[in-house]
């Protein structure tokens, strides 16, 4: 046995990759040497370090400064290797591999047309076991052929900027990868690997934001455990091909295409002792001409460019299980397709420019991403018990930068940051549009059904430009979990409330719909908890206000309909929460009373069992009083404005209606602190299941689609008719079970006292005047159960 | 004063309403299949079901409200509202009941015909709820009454009913409601 030590050798930086580009054939004399011997054990201790590793395309360079490879537990140590190099009787090669406590690092990305700013540093600990074999072979016979199998434990992935950094914690992998073949066909590097077994867990993700911690689990001044946001788990088994290629998208750089298949995966992310997990996963995705270049983005900064030809695949999620018995709200399929579209007349495409500087006032360090993005079609289905509903022809477009810092709660510069991963959007011009729901399969009409949705703030279409922040700092409200920070603005904003197809299957035409237009929103939320919990997912808001003036409420076109006129919507929330829960409606006594099948059936009701799975939110909105500080839940119409040289309505010339102050008591000062408890709020239950539903024809004659019947006959469905239904006027049992299938949501809403100061009617000259001093809304409970289908 | 010129910002035109009285507005008839087909466009929604309020009871639990079968409490809801800064409170008292339908139909339309050549004119998008045929009203009650405070549990509590309103049964509603913006917003 033949032992040495190597102080620095790059090449053992490679492993576990299966490729290593100092791995080069052994020719047969050499063969022959190494045959029949036990093999070589190399013990290397590992320390490299470099300023500055570079690499330039078309003259423009990007620096990877501060790189160093060592020891993660000891500073400027080495970091030990054990390698034991065999040569097997097929003339394969096997290295055996043992990496103990390794850290691999660089301390910043620079671009060289930037040298002010910079990405930030990344550093990646692991501590290894594993195998590689390669042997000559590949695909085409003349390439190579690798097995490899491996363990990672112990391992850190962190992102490092301006001191703070944010890291997966206590990372688990292991990976086995056999058959993977490397060829060179044509011009084309070809990686093929045709099964990808393995399992990852991520212990914590931990965040610290003091300078002196880097690559700690505990807090180098306290001793203390650092914060974590939870733990991932993931297994999956793949397969997937990479084609790199010589050749930027101009010049010099890196074509890369790629495919993955993933056979089988699930994924958990773990809240304390609580999980939210997706099982049984399968799906693919293709990326076409994926190209790397060191460029400049569309308003010259220079950048680490991604651009893409297309990204197409789909996703699909058995079950989605939260909750204390791990109960699953259904299944989720998602198919979607990236590509370059025309959009509002403009065309979109797919690309992300990497730069440093991240916010302006956080410090020289961060990852500014000026991206554009053209999400060209996708298909979003929620099944559960069977039943699926289609949010059909999502598309997306935007353009705009988003910045990534690791802060710290703290004023700098002028502006206030919080502790966490701070995600910011700065000139974000962005959209989205749904074509409508699909119920049942994709062959069924487009329906609307979203407006049920709305008490959650969802909207079929929506444009805006955006900019604010959103800051994910870790610990929810109790243990682990997430606590959000974010201060979001949106500006010339158009939102459909409710939304007709933009296209009805002869092409795109102009989306018709109630609309508010000339939206300027202004949102704020304090520690806003995320936490998974017995019950299912937990948001808890610690404080929150807002102000959205929609300066126009139109019906029809977006731009041109006519307007309702201005409605500002004020809101000012404290301690409210948002519950997710497995399960949707239960039973339900649909267009009757009672709590049994003959109780519901006696009131003239449907007793529809919608089953286990299905999704129920619930809503606790606490209204607080109006704060002295403009913070208030108000609402306001105005109309009657006057109009300026563009014809466009001038806000606060015309008159307003303006509910002002608006809030929830629960009806007392019981606690005796001298002011009316506010506890109960407003609170919501929203079920969500796809059930069937009666259906009459309201008219004699031809529906829209030409099937006849009588009015007040029942729609059953029917797939051996043309349309796949037909009316009928006494249905039997039978024939009540082809009812159709509809968006059913069941909302209860309930509240102790609902208060409104006054309402005001304010005149742009004579001043405000109160019509009613006063209104109090006690002990409501009302239920709305409605199921959604498409207009016969 | 021109107050009344801003909550007049939107027209409501009910093409076709007949519960038990006649049409509201003769000279909109309802549209023929013929014309209904003119109208292009999927989407919008048929809804089915139902809307209760305080089926059972609300949420608040003292001496004066409570469940519907404590015979001792009011278990309807209850609004009150006051017009002048020192006056006393009208209200809309023990609210509850339910109504179901099939039927009711909720999108945006583009009227460029029918209504006896006025739509041809009016040539613009309407949001349209369409009326189910009938509305099954059960046990929907409530009362007109004043009182001298907000609350019911307010210390010196007073109050007048005035009279009680009870229905039950089925109401024909026919014909689509129109909703479109006019004059200046």
């Amino acid at each position: 046995m033949m032992r040495q030590t190597i102080v620095a050798g790059l090449t053992t930086l490679l492993l576990p990759l299966p490729v290593s580009a100092d791995l080069k054939r052994l020719d047969d004399n050499a063969m022959a040497d190494i045959q029949g011997q036990s093999g070589i054990t190399l013990e290397m201790d590992v320390g490299v370090s470099a300023d500055r590793v570079s690499y330039y395309d078309d003259g423009q360079g990007v620096h990877l400064e501060g790189f160093r490879v060592g020891s993660s537990v000891t500073p400027d140590a080495p970091a030990h290797h054990e390698i034991t190099i065999d040569v097997g009787q097929d003339a394969s090669l096997n290295l055996d591999y043992l990496v103990e406590d390794r850290r691999i690092e660089f301390g910043d990305v620079r671009l060289a047309g930037a040298p002010d700013v910079s990405m930030g540093g990344l550093f990646l600990d692991q501590s290894l076991q594993g195998s590689l074999t390669m042997r000559s072979g590949g695909a085409t016979g003349h390439g190579y052929t690798f097995d490899t199998a491996y363990t990672m434990t112990g391992g850190r992935l962190g992102y490092r900027t301006n001191g703070n950094e944010v890291f997966l914690d206590d990372i688990t992998l292991t990976v086995e990868a056999l058959g993977t073949t490397l060829d060179v066909v044509g011009n084309t590097l070809t990686l093929n690997s045709p099964s990808v077994v393995g399992s990852l867990d991520v212990g914590a993700i931990r965040y610290s934001g003091n300078s002196l911690n880097h690559g700690r689990s505990t807090d180098a001044t306290t001793g203390a455990l650092l914060p974590s946001y939870g733990g991932l788990s993931l297994d999956y088994d793949l397969s997937s091909r990479t084609d790199l290629t010589a050749g930027g998208r101009s010049g010099e750089g890196l074509r890369i295409d790629h495919e993955t298949t993933i056979h089988s995966a699930n994924f958990l992310y773990r809240d304390d002792t609580h999980a939210l997990a997706l099982r049984d996963m399968s799906g693919r995705y293709q990326i076409s001409d994926l190209r790397l270049d060191v460029d400049h983005d569309w308003k010259g900064r220079p950048a680490l460019a991604l651009t893409l030809g297309t990204l197409e695949g789909d996703l699909h999620i058995g079950a989605i299980e939260m909750g204390a018995n791990g109960k699953s709200i259904g299944q989720v399929n998602v198919s979607f397709l990236f590509q370059d579209q025309v959009f509002n007349g403009r065309t979109y495409t797919n690309a992300v420019y990497l730069q440093g500087g991240g916010h302006p006032d956080a410090g020289p360090q961060g990852l500014r991403m000026a991206a554009e993005w053209s999400l060209s079609l996708a298909d979003l289905s929620y099944t559960e018990d069977g039943n699926r509903v289609i949010f059909s022809g999502l598309q997306s477009w935007g353009q705009g930068d988003i910045t990534v810092n690791v802060t710290r709660d703290e004023t700098r510069n002028g502006t206030r940051f919080y502790d966490g991963l701070r995600i910011g959007f700065d000139g974000v011009k962005a959209g989205y549009r749904i074509n409508g729901l699909k119920v049942g399969d994709e062959n069924a009409p487009l329906q609307g059904g979203t407006e049920l949705l709305l008490a959650l703030g969802f909207y079929p279409a929506y444009e805006f430009e955006m900019g604010g922040h959103i800051t994910l700092a870790p610990g929810g409200a109790t243990g682990e979990g997430l606590t959000v920070n974010s201060d979001i603005q949106l500006h010339s904003g158009k939102a459909a409330v409710i939304a007709a197809p933009y296209d009805e299957g002869s092409g795109e035409i102009p989306q018709k719909g109630l609309w508010l237009t000339e939206v300027e929103y202004d949102g704020h939320v304090r520690d806003m908890t995320l936490d998974v919990t017995d019950e299912g997912l937990v948001l808890g808001t610690g404080e929150s206000w807002s102000t959205m003036d929609i300066g126009n409420v139109r019906v029809g076109d977006k731009n041109s309909g006519g307007s309702f006129g201005r409605l500002v919507l004020q809101k000012f929330e404290k301690g409210s929460t948002m519950t997710i829960v497995p399960g949707g409606a239960g039973d339900v006594c649909a267009g009757g009373v009672g709590s049994s099948a003959s109780a519901c059936a006696a009131s003239g009701g449907i007793w529809q069992q919608r089953g286990d799975e299905g999704i129920t939110i619930r809503l606790k909105q606490l209204l607080a009083p109006a704060d002295g500080s403009g913070r208030k839940n108000a609402i306001a119409w105005e109309t009657n404005r006057s109009s300026d040289a563009s014809g466009n309505a001038v806000n606060g010339t015309g008159t307003q209606l303006v509910l002002n102050d608006i809030y929830t008591s629960d009806g007392g000062d019981f606690d005796g602190d001298g002011r009316d408890d506010n506890t109960f709020g407003i609170r919501t239950d929203l079920a969500v299941d796809v059930y069937q539903t009666k259906v009459v024809k309201k008219t004699d004659g031809a529906d829209s689609l030409g099937v006849t019947g009588n009015r007040g006959d029942e729609k059953i469905m029917d797939s051996s008719v043309a349309q796949g239904y037909r009316y009928v006027a006494n249905p039997t049992p039978e024939e009540i079970l082809d009812r159709p299938l509809g968006f059913a949501v069941k909302a209860e809403s309930r509240f102790k006292e609902l208060s409104i100061n006054r309402v005001d009617l304010v005149h742009p000259v004579g001043g405000t005047q109160t019509a009613i001093y006063g209104i109090k809304m006690q002990n409501f409970d009302i239920k709305a159960n409605l199921t959604a289908t498409p207009i016969p | 004063m021109t107050h009344r010129a801003g909550i007049a910002g939107f027209g409501l035109v009910v093409a076709f309403l007949a519960t038990s009285s006649s049409p509201v507005l003769a000279e909109l008839a309802s549209l023929g299949d013929d014309a209904l087909s003119d109208v292009s466009g999927q989407g919008g929604i048929y809804l089915s079901g139902d809307v209760s309020i305080n089926e059972m009871g609300g949420p608040v639990e003292n001496y004066h409200f409570g469940r519907c079968d404590d015979a001792t409490r009011k278990c309807g809801a209850r609004l009150a509202w006051r017009l002048k800064e020192t006056g006393g409170w009208m209200v809309l008292d023990d609210i509850r009941g339910n109504f179901s339908f099939e039927g009711l139909t909720l999108r945006v339309r583009h009227v460029d015909s029918g209504f006896g050549g006025d739509g041809e004119l009016f040539n613009r998008d309407v949001l349209e709820l369409g009326l189910p045929n009938t509305v099954r009203f059960n046990d929907v009650h409530f009362k007109i009454a004043a009182s001298n405070t907000a609350r019911p549990t307010d210390p010196g509590f007073l109050q007048t009913d005035i009279f009680t309103v009870e229905m039950r049964g089925e109401v024909v509603m026919e014909g689509n409601l129109l909703v479109f913006p006019t004059g200046n917003p």
